[in-house]
């Protein structure tokens, strides 16, 4: 008999093998200059795919990122809010506002596959040379991504700073979340940052591609407001249509009815049961399957009615609330709707099937010792993406790039160094190693 | 050409209007096509996540075709219920765009044959079926790798195609389910308590499906890549709770160095303060200013340089603290609700610094269509189709120097290019191709 698909499945992605396996994007070197998390995260998207990616930073304190948040965010001299955008990097100390560092940037760019970077338009070729008009010339190949708030142009582009609360405000994302009465919805993450860096890394290999094929690279650019903007569905499209504004329909589908987030005796849950089948197989575990045929639930038309809707939603909170998540879960299974909990960082902290799919990752790092993070999202069955290590203080890696990449020797090295061309962590918060780091210096 | 006239011509222009001609929106269609040596099958079904990743790769050029069973595929029908264009679901149209629209019937065993000879000739193959089902109707990765072993196959799914919950966990999938496994709905909305509106909240649009459609189509790139070395396709699997949830920053860093469940916080944030909505005349606006030279200018704009001096608001961590956050917050409320936002805006723009306010209006989807910025930037655009009529529609999200992205075709019937396609790909005949449809087959 043959294999089952499942077996076949747990072979082609065994987690057990995944280091033995090659990496897609093996030999692309990705020259990050970029802060915080939306181009950082761009670079880190296409290390995890494989690229070396090189993340310069400013001597002595480094990313800001390394110390965001409050007091609970600080980890071993660093805050957690560092990590996610910055694995498996090479870190160097370059001060870009310096001729030479200039200088030191320019010989990476030559040697560079893709640069990240996401700075305010224009900055990287008035303030320091390095703006793509500069860096094409010495390298026609390099494919240079630019990632900003409102974009490289337009009325909003020049003096207009973002962020990610800011994109999510005037893309429409914020007025088309949450409860109509209550205050705007801020989405919970930096949703703007990640999902832009997203498409950054997918637009640079769409470039990469290109190249493959002519040899020719490009100028690329994303902005966070647009990322979101076509993020929305039928959004623009209703609005065109009718001249409305979607309306908030807080957490129901208004698309999929029944739908909502309900509370459970030990947590919330979502449920969904959008097609009649779902329907009768909810009605059913709630006890009342003669409703299925009642005229306000019997068509998917009927259900979408506001009152009918939410007749539907007392029906299912009130069984909730009397039930755990578990109970919830297993009457969905048994019948045939949706549902899921909704799932805390403790609850994916635990999750067998996260752990098992390396999407919870657990690292051995030689500095930060075992590191629980999401792990890569896709999943590729010949070249897998992976975590090598957790990000590193500034300059950690400055002699594996200085020599190894640029091939300096240890005199011009010291020059650089004394004139604060070059430089490590400061002893400050964020950028220095954990107390208990004793091994000396790192080593090429 | 007077040599004063050579050296105007010569002359660098600023950065802003070299890049502005170098994107334009104009000169899109004189340019080359990133993906146009790619063909695409798109036989996502009742997936969302499948239809926009279709999308994405025919925006940056992939020639796409569309397999959906003769009756049409059920998302055709997705919309909100007081909005259709032609009968069809406005969610469907809003991402049905570049490509080539047949039909095939998965389940029919001609179907089947005729997918395995489209399958040979194709690079990418994208799928959001139940786990396995491909595979049971015999065209699954695991059938097709020997028929064409260049090709990149793309599962979408919620749980994934391995792993304890592939199996047992199935059942219907919706992006609802999806936000809610990522994460993310558990740190959205207003903290408290059982009431429907404070309960964990959704994210509006169906995001999870957008973020799965981005890392299937980052990672079919890079296979894409490694492909022309290695000559070798392989498989890509992403679940859509995955592809949101490794947008979830610190989250699980977070338990795990600090047993700390980062919990929702409504209009404010755990890291950064000010970072916040406030009430303005004319509705809600966003705004931010943590660092102390940025709080520092948002002081000076509300005319209270004196508030950058409380003691509860001096450093960035005394600015974080909750109670003084809040507190904060409602000074700049009892301001901001006195100006509309675009007066607030000009004091921002206005301001000489040190610092930056990052200011701006909660917009309505009508107020964003409303601003120059994003028409200029060919944002949007409005095409008038044969089949639909006109339509509004959001442009691709990349700007490519070389190789832009662009709008060819928003969406078509089911079956609409069947001709086209059959003879293309497999030299069958407007007569053959009504046999197999009358068969069922496609």
């Amino acid at each position: 008999m043959a294999e089952s698909y499942f077996d076949w499945t747990a072979r082609l992605f065994d987690p057990a093998l995944l280091a033995t396996k090659p990496e897609a994007l093996r030999g692309i070197r990705v020259l990050d200059i970029s802060v915080i998390i939306f181009g950082p995260a761009t670079a880190d998207f296409l290390g995890e795919l494989g690229a070396e990616v090189i993340k310069v930073e400013m001597p002595g304190a480094g990313d800001v990122t390394r110390i965001l948040g409050n007091a609970e965010c600080f980890w071993k001299n660093v805050s957690v809010a560092f990590f996610p955008q910055n694995h498996s990097k090479y870190h160097i100390g370059i001060d870009m506002h310096h001729p030479e560092g200039q200088a030191l940037v320019r010989k990476l760019a030559a040697r560079s596959d893709v640069l990240i970077e996401n700075f305010k338009p224009g900055t990287t070729e008035a303030k320091w040379g390095l703006g793509y008009r500069q860096l094409r010339e010495i390298n026609p190949r390099l494919i240079y991504v630019a990632n900003t708030g409102f974009g490289q142009w337009g009325p909003f582009a020049e003096g207009r700073a973002s962020y990610d609360g800011l994109a999510q405000a005037v893309s429409g994302l914020t007025a088309i979340s949450g409860f109509e009465e209550s205050p705007p919805t801020k989405v919970g993450n930096y949703l703007g940052d990640w999902f832009g860096g997203c498409l950054a890394a997918m637009g640079a290999l769409a470039a990469l591609r290109w190249r493959d094929r002519t040899g020719e690279g490009q100028f690329v650019e994303v902005a966070q407001c647009e990322g979101l903007l076509r993020a929305l569905d039928w959004t623009w499209l209703y609005a065109g249509l009718t001249g409305r504004d979607r309306s908030k329909t807080g957490n129901r589908d208004p698309v999929f009815v029944p739908s909502g987030i309900f509370a459970c005796r030990d947590g919330a849950v979502a449920l969904v049961a959008g097609a009649d089948a779902e329907l009768l197989g909810l009605l059913t575990a709630l006890g009342r399957p003669e409703l299925a045929a009642d005229p306000r639930f019997a068509t998917a038309a009927a259900r979408r009615e506001p009152a009918h809707a939410a007749a539907l939603d007392a029906l299912i909170g009130a069984w909730c609330r009397e039930r755990s998540r578990e109970e919830v879960e297993a009457a969905a299974r048994a019948h045939g709707f949706a549902v899921a909990r909704v799932m805390s960082g403790a609850d994916q902290y635990g999750d067998a099937h996260f752990r098992a799919r390396g999407s919870v990752w657990e690292l051995d790092d030689p500095v930060y010792g075992r590191v629980v993070d999401y792990g890569p999202a896709p999943k590729l069955s010949a070249t897998p993406a992976r975590h090598k290590w957790a990000g590193k203080p500034v300059g950690w890696h400055n002699d594996y790039v200085l020599k190894g990449v640029l091939g300096l020797g240890d005199g011009e090295i010291a020059a650089l160094t004394r004139q604060g061309v070059v430089g490590r962590w400061g002893d400050r918060r964020g950028a220095k190693p954990p107390d208990d780091w004793r091994d000396g210096a790192p080593r090429l | 050409m007077s040599a004063r006239e050579l050296q105007a011509e010569r002359r660098t222009p600023p950065w802003t209007e070299w890049i502005r001609q170098g994107e334009s929106p104009a000169t899109v269609s004189e340019k080359p096509e990133a993906l146009d040596d790619l063909v695409v099958l798109d036989c996502a079904v009742g997936h969302y996540g499948g239809h926009v990743l279709a999308g994405f790769l025919g925006e940056l050029g992939a020639e796409v075709i569309k397999l959906e069973p003769p009756g049409g595929d059920p998302a055709r029908r997705w919309g909100p219920p007081d909005a259709t264009v032609g009968g069809e679901g406005l969610a469907f149209l809003a991402e049905g765009r570049n490509r080539y629209y047949a039909t095939l019937n998965p389940a029919d065993p001609e179907g089947q044959a005729l997918l395995r000879r489209l399958a040979a000739r194709a690079d990418v193959l994208i799928e959001g079926f139940p786990a396995g089902q491909m595979d049971g109707w015999g065209v699954g990765y695991r059938q097709l790798e020997p028929l064409n072993p260049r090709l990149v196959y793309v599962a979408l799914s919620t749980h994934g195609q391995f792993g304890p919950r592939a199996l047992s966990g199935r059942g219907p999938e919706y992006d609802l389910i999806d936000q809610a496994l990522s994460g993310l709905v558990f740190l959205t909305g207003e903290p408290g308590d059982d009431r429907p509106e404070r309960m964990p909240t959704r994210v509006g649009s169906w995001i999870s499906a957008y973020a799965q459609a981005a890392w299937a189509g980052l990672a079919t790139l890079a296979a894409l890549h490694w492909r022309e070395g290695s000559g070798r396709g392989q498989m890509i699997d992403v679940s859509g709770a995955e592809a949101l949830m490794r947008y979830l920053e610190y989250t699980i860093l977070l338990y795990h160095t600090a047993g700390t469940v980062r919990q929702r916080m409504g209009v404010y944030d755990l890291a950064v303060s000010v970072y916040t909505f406030v009430p303005v005349k004319d509705g809600w606006a966003f705004i931010a200013g943590y660092t102390d030279a940025n709080f520092g200018a948002i002081c000076r704009i509300m005319g209270r340089p004196e508030l950058a001096q409380d003691p509860r608001f001096r450093t960035t961590l005394d600015r974080t603290e909750p109670e003084n956050r809040a507190a904060l917050r409602e000074e700049i409320a009892r301001w901001s609700v006195n100006h509309t936002a675009s007066e607030i805006l000009a004091k921002v723009l206005a301001d000489p610094g040190p610092g930056v306010v990052v200011f701006g209006p909660v917009n309505r989807p009508t107020a964003t269509l409303a601003e120059a910025h994003w028409w200029e930037r060919g944002c949007f655009g409005r095409v008038v189709d044969p089949v639909y009529g006109p339509l509004l529609l959001a442009m691709p999200a990349w700007r490519m120097t070389r190789t832009p992205p662009r709008l060819k075709l928003p969406g078509r019937p089911p079956g609409y290019h069947n001709d086209h396609v059959y003879a293309k790909y497999l030299g069958l005949g407007p007569a053959r191709v009504a046999e197999l449809r009358a068969r069922g087959a496609i």
